[in-house]
């Protein structure tokens, strides 16, 4: 009877994880094949585009060629993707250094007015892109009301407008990523354990340097994910540096935009985007290696 | 004056008074603990000394000088957190020499410091250890080990040891006592476990009600409760519901008993406190004073020592003896209780 009884439990124990492990497969069935069918696939195609012959007229042939990737080491590809990480390195340092101050202050506040922020950061989300861009166009020309404001009080020539440039791409993107970015960073901030500011605060820091010391390397992972949500975003960013930017504040998407239906080159425009890509993964091993030591120096 | 007073501290949150008019002067180096239960106003009295809580009224002087305004980071009071908030992302040499750092103090010093203090609270070697591979108790000692890095003149502890597991947490008492008396430093801990205060300290604050109800040496609040709050929180008692018919006699239903002193009570229904401990119980009558027959209505077995309940007359009564007087005692049972005149206490209901 005994004998009996531990067989059974014995073989209850040794078929839950197998049947678990047919739960798990099944739940993860459905948005493994999405993966599969709208990241994997195309992505795939994409290299194969890349590889293909160019034809006239916009049309391509299979083939396996890198006479487009020989196009790439060109300085003007250089410099492409060099403007652009610029771009994305310069939104994701000001948007961090917005945001981290910000969500922290939100989350020090009382409950409701907690609440009202998050509901008007969310509320800004909703907002269009298209909408938001175009806004800034007229936020910022010669009839506009802050280039308007600015001429009055005489840091503006008459007639002169505050965009295409670099500083409208760069502020009109910040504006579109912020509320992303206090919102990744709110929730981290709100479960920072009180205590251990406190605990600062018993030995001799001020609140500056309670955040600088301690909160700042508290978040240290947070601040680097939210470096690499911003870089990403801003690296693919089209429609702003298109309406606000000049041709040299053009971002590679773009480009890709341009070589595609400008010049009829699709393969040339899949090269592009395969080594963004390729830039993308290069750049996420590299933070992922570089946070992997710092932990384990730590 | 010496040490630590508090004036007439009190703090409110709209209507709620979490402390109403504490008033306590603490001598330098002395141990206190504020016990009581939860929400009894212990904690916040402590934040308002530490300077984390701005006191809604009343002033907190340290050495004679008022310092009820100064900001925490300007009392660098020493204090030890319940969470403990270590820092993570710092080892444990990072975490104790946090303060010294802040106060630009020389890396070779800073070094030295933290060695003698890892050396005080008994973990020498572990400055370069991740806190997050540190145990309980020694992530207790770096928290402990840390607040003393700045030589704070007032070292504060709130529920320090309420996470570790029994055997840790009177070892980890045993050795905060011994290191409070070596470095004579003003001590306050808040505690809601009796066990502890009465352990550690020099003199137990009880607060109920964000007041004071007693302070004084452990032995003292044990012994002479000055209310019914103080009788019926620490230790066990029996509070028996009495009427008081002269300064030196009372009566309990039927029974008349005679007491040490009932003064200042009047004609008023008051509560007569004894310790079980105090309760002498026998299976034979005696001749003494304020002795009632009873039934024995429970008994519970304790190993060192038997608990019993009596049926006295419609009045419980619970009272300990030793095992051995008692081999074989049951419920029903008749036994003879005898409450001696100096135990009893009479205080206001």
């Amino acid at each position: 009877m005994r004998a009996a009884e531990l067989s059974v439990q014995a073989s209850g124990v040794a078929t839950a994880p197998g049947r678990e492990r047919w739960v798990l497969a099944g739940l993860l069935t459905a948005p493994g094949l999405y993966i599969l069918i709208m990241a994997v696939v195309p992505a795939f195609l994409m290299v194969q585009l890349s590889l293909a012959h160019r034809e006239v007229a916009g049309l391509w042939s299979p083939g396996f060629e890198l006479t487009q990737y020989r196009q790439l080491a060109t300085p003007l590809f250089a410099r492409i993707m060099g403007f652009s990480l610029m771009l994305a390195l310069a939104g994701a340092l000001i948007c961090v250094s917005l945001a981290l101050p910000a969500a922290y202050f939100i989350t020090r506040m009382r409950r409701r007015a907690q609440v009202a922020w998050l509901v008007f950061l969310l509320g800004s989300l909703s907002l269009s892109e298209v909408l938001i861009v175009f806004a800034f166009q007229v936020l910022l020309s010669t009839s506009g009301t802050l280039a308007g404001a600015l001429t009055t009080v005489g840091l503006l020539a008459p007639g002169a407008s505050l965009y295409p440039n670099f500083p409208a791409v760069l502020t009109c993107l910040v504006y579109l990523l912020l509320p992303y970015v206090i919102l990744f960073f709110y929730p981290a901030l709100s479960q920072l354990d009180p205590e251990v500011e406190q605990a600062a605060a018993t030995m001799g820091a001020s609140r500056l340097s309670t955040f600088t010391r301690v909160v700042l390397p508290m978040m240290r992972g947070q601040i680097l994910t939210g470096v690499l949500l911003v870089v990403i975003f801003t690296f693919g960013a089209y429609l702003t540096p298109l309406v606000l930017g000049r041709p040299p504040q053009w971002t590679i998407a773009i480009h890709i935009n341009n070589a595609a239906m400008g010049a009829g080159n699709l393969p040339l425009a899949a090269a592009y985007a395969v080594s963004v890509v390729a830039f993308m993964v290069a750049l996420l091993v590299l933070t992922r290696v570089l946070s992997r030591r710092k932990a384990s120096e730590a | 004056m010496f040490g630590l007073e508090l004036r007439d501290l009190t703090k409110a949150y709209g209507d709620h008074l979490a402390a109403d008019q504490v008033s306590l002067s603490i001598p330098h180096g002395e141990f206190v603990c504020f016990l009581g239960p939860s929400g009894c106003g212990k904690t916040t009295v402590l934040r308002m000394i530490a300077g984390l809580e701005t006191p809604t009224s009343g002033a907190i002087l340290l050495n004679g000088k008022e310092i009820t305004n100064e900001a925490a980071n300007g009392r660098q009071f020493g204090m030890v957190f319940q969470s403990l908030a270590l820092f993570p992302h710092l080892n444990v040499g990072e975490n104790i020499a946090f303060a010294l750092r802040l106060r630009g103090v020389d890396a070779r010093r800073r070094k030295d410091r933290v060695a003698e203090l890892l050396d005080l609270v008994r973990l020498p070697g572990l400055q370069t250890r991740a806190i997050s591979q540190l145990s309980g108790g020694q992530r207790q000692r770096v928290a402990i080990a840390r607040a003393l890095a700045q030589e704070p003149p007032v070292f504060l502890l709130d529920e320090p040891f309420s996470a570790l597991d029994a055997k840790l947490r009177e070892e980890m008492q045993n050795e905060l006592r011994a290191l409070q008396q070596r470095l004579k430093i003003t001590t306050i801990l808040v505690t809601h476990d009796q066990r502890e205060a009465m352990t550690m300290a020099d003199t137990i604050v009880v607060m109920g009600g964000g007041q004071i109800q007693q302070h004084g040496p452990p032995v003292d609040i044990y012994r002479q409760p000055a209310n019914r709050f103080v009788a019926d929180f620490i230790g066990a008692s029996n509070l028996l519901p009495v009427e008081v018919l002269d300064p030196r006699t009372v009566r309990l239903g039927a029974i008349s008993l005679r007491v040490a002193a009932a003064c200042g009570l009047g004609a008023a229904p008051a509560t007569l406190a004894i310790r079980p401990e105090d309760v002498l119980i026998s299976r034979m009558a005696g001749n003494g004073d304020n002795e009632v027959a009873g039934v024995i209505s429970q008994v519970r077995d304790m190993g060192a020592y038997v608990e019993f309940r009596i049926d006295c007359q419609g009045q419980d009564i619970l009272g300990v003896a030793m095992p051995r007087d008692w081999i074989g005692a049951g419920v029903g049972e008749t036994a003879h209780v005898r409450l001696p005149v100096d135990r009893c206490q009479v205080l206001a209901r």
